[in-house]
């Protein structure tokens, strides 16, 4: 199972990347895992509003449906919208061409655990 | 049930990467360590998928009246059946609904194979083991003993048949061969049949489980890929096959079901006869479709499904199919059966879709 150094983790499995005021959401790759076969995604719209935590995406495997949490809070500015003709990137590059949204943040990340905290996380 | 049951298998998953999850009492794999749409590519892209399915329950019915037994508990014409032949049927109760769907073997007119659900296994064998006081016959459940295998796909006769003396290719569509299987040096009496669940052809194996391992990896040696429960699923959701539990249950008669083709009203009298003669008469209370979305979205089991913007009815069974796109059977109301804009509603929005023939992808069943 893969942890990409310099992003942070939520306890929900998911990943943010923080550039200045502007924040790229995921899922980790223990997440991909253990969803399994990716075989839908519903993006959130552009100019949505999100509290941290809030539910802003869907991915759906081959047997369950998974709300995606927002790690921290911000509006919606960008979406990955490859992932609605391929999917499977959310397996295969979780950290790269699997990203989910970008967000203008909103609020802080303190709450948010770092890759080595993760790994601990995932270790417990 | 405060345990699950284990196959003989339980080890070979595991060791394969199985994800074990509870499943109609047993712990079985939902999927392998390459995934379900793997398994899913290598059965309907020309391999051999390779099915664990031991949790099906398996009953013998013998005596010299075997065959009038089950004229009067089973929905389909059992004497239509010569020997060697297999058919699907269907037990039901007095009001007209399924106990349980069913796969009838003939062996001879005195003995006859069939082949249950696990979730159903006690249920029916009760249900069989009362009815047969009336009868010069004997029921008895041989599930614990048999490993029942599936082997599926446009290569499993070749994998199969390296192991054993039985020429495959003798052996038609729904039909069986019964004897000794040679494996390894040892030999054990079986049934292979050619019947499945999957829209490919291919077999299904009942062996005694001392066999089981031995059969197991001698089929993975010879190519087939192991598939889980998850892939099992899609591959009978494509092919419209009804499930228990799903599109059939103690809810809804043939009539509802779609299943007026195993349930022969021209026959003898059989339990539940009546109750289905009279929901003919009065019309399905409700009417089981296909659909395919053509709005973005997976239509799953229990989404409300509307027509011409008023709710219907439901999804039974719902999936992503990869050749298909998003396909799904559900029960509506008569009327709707046949027209009206239909949208499924998923996550409070109604997405749009519409009906379709099943199979939802064509068949590869050695007809």
């Amino acid at each position: 199972m893969s942890i990409s150094a310099n992003l942070k983790y939520t306890k929900e499995h998911e990943w943010v990347r923080i550039d200045g005021d502007t924040a790229t959401f995921g899922i980790s790759d223990h997440a991909q895992a253990a969803l399994g076969d990716i075989v839908f995604v519903e993006l959130p719209e552009i100019g949505r509003n999100l509290d941290a935590a809030e539910a802003y995406a869907v991915v759906e495997s081959v047997k369950a449906v998974s709300d995606i949490y927002a790690p921290v809070a911000g509006e919606v500015i960008e979406v990955n919208a490859l992932l609605e003709a391929e999917h499977e990137k959310l397996n295969t590059d979780p950290y790269g061409n699997g990203w989910i949204a970008k967000v203008k943040m909103s609020g802080n990340s303190d709450e948010l655990m770092s890759d080595h905290e993760y790994a601990v996380f995932l270790e417990e | 049930m405060s345990t699950l049951l284990r196959t003989p298998l339980y080890d070979e998953h595991v060791a394969l990467g199985g994800k074990i999850v509870p499943f109609a009492g047993y712990d079985l794999p939902v999927q392998y360590k390459n995934g379900a749409l793997k398994e899913y590519t290598a059965v309907r892209e020309g391999e051999a998928g390779l099915f664990d399915i031991t949790h099906m329950g398996q009953v013998r019915i013998e005596g010299k009246e075997a065959l009038a037994f089950l004229q009067y508990v089973s929905t389909n014409d059992v004497s239509k059946l010569v020997d060697g032949q297999v058919q699907y049927s269907a037990l039901l109760n007095e009001q007209g609904t399924f106990i349980d769907d069913i796969t009838t073997y003939k062996i001879s007119d005195k003995a006859y194979y069939l082949c249950i659900n696990a979730a159903n296994r006690h249920k029916d064998v009760a249900h069989l083991q009362q009815q047969a006081v009336k009868f010069s016959v004997t029921v008895t459940d041989d599930s614990d003993g048999t490993t029942l295998l599936a082997l599926q796909g446009a290569k499993a006769q070749a994998a199969l048949q390296a192991l054993i003396d039985i020429d495959l290719e003798s052996i038609a569509y729904y039909r069986f061969a019964r004897g000794k299987i040679g494996l390894n040096g040892s030999t054990s009496g079986g049934i292979i049949s050619r019947t499945g669940y999957t829209g490919e052809d291919g077999f299904e194996i009942y062996i005694p489980n001392s066999f089981a391992v031995s059969m197991w990896k001698a089929l993975l040696e010879n190519g087939a890929v192991p598939i889980g429960l998850a892939a099992r699923d899609m591959l009978r959701t494509e092919m419209g096959y009804a499930l228990y539990g799903h599109e059939i249950s103690d809810a809804v008669t043939p009539v509802e079901a779609k299943l007026m083709w195993i349930t022969k009203l021209d026959k003898s009298d059989f339990i539940g006869k009546q109750a289905v003669e009279k929901r003919k008469g009065e019309g399905a209370k409700k009417r089981l479709i296909a659909i395919k979305l053509t709005g973005r979205g997976i239509p799953r089991e229990h989404y409300k499904v509307f027509v011409g913007g008023v709710e219907s009815g439901e999804i039974t069974s719902g999936m992503y199919s990869p050749m298909a796109g998003g396909v799904a059977l559900a029960y509506v109301k008569p009327e709707h059966a046949e027209s009206g804009a239909i949208t499924v509603e998923i996550r409070g929005k109604q997405v749009s879709a519409e009906r379709t023939t099943l199979p939802f992808i064509r068949s590869n069943v050695r007809k």
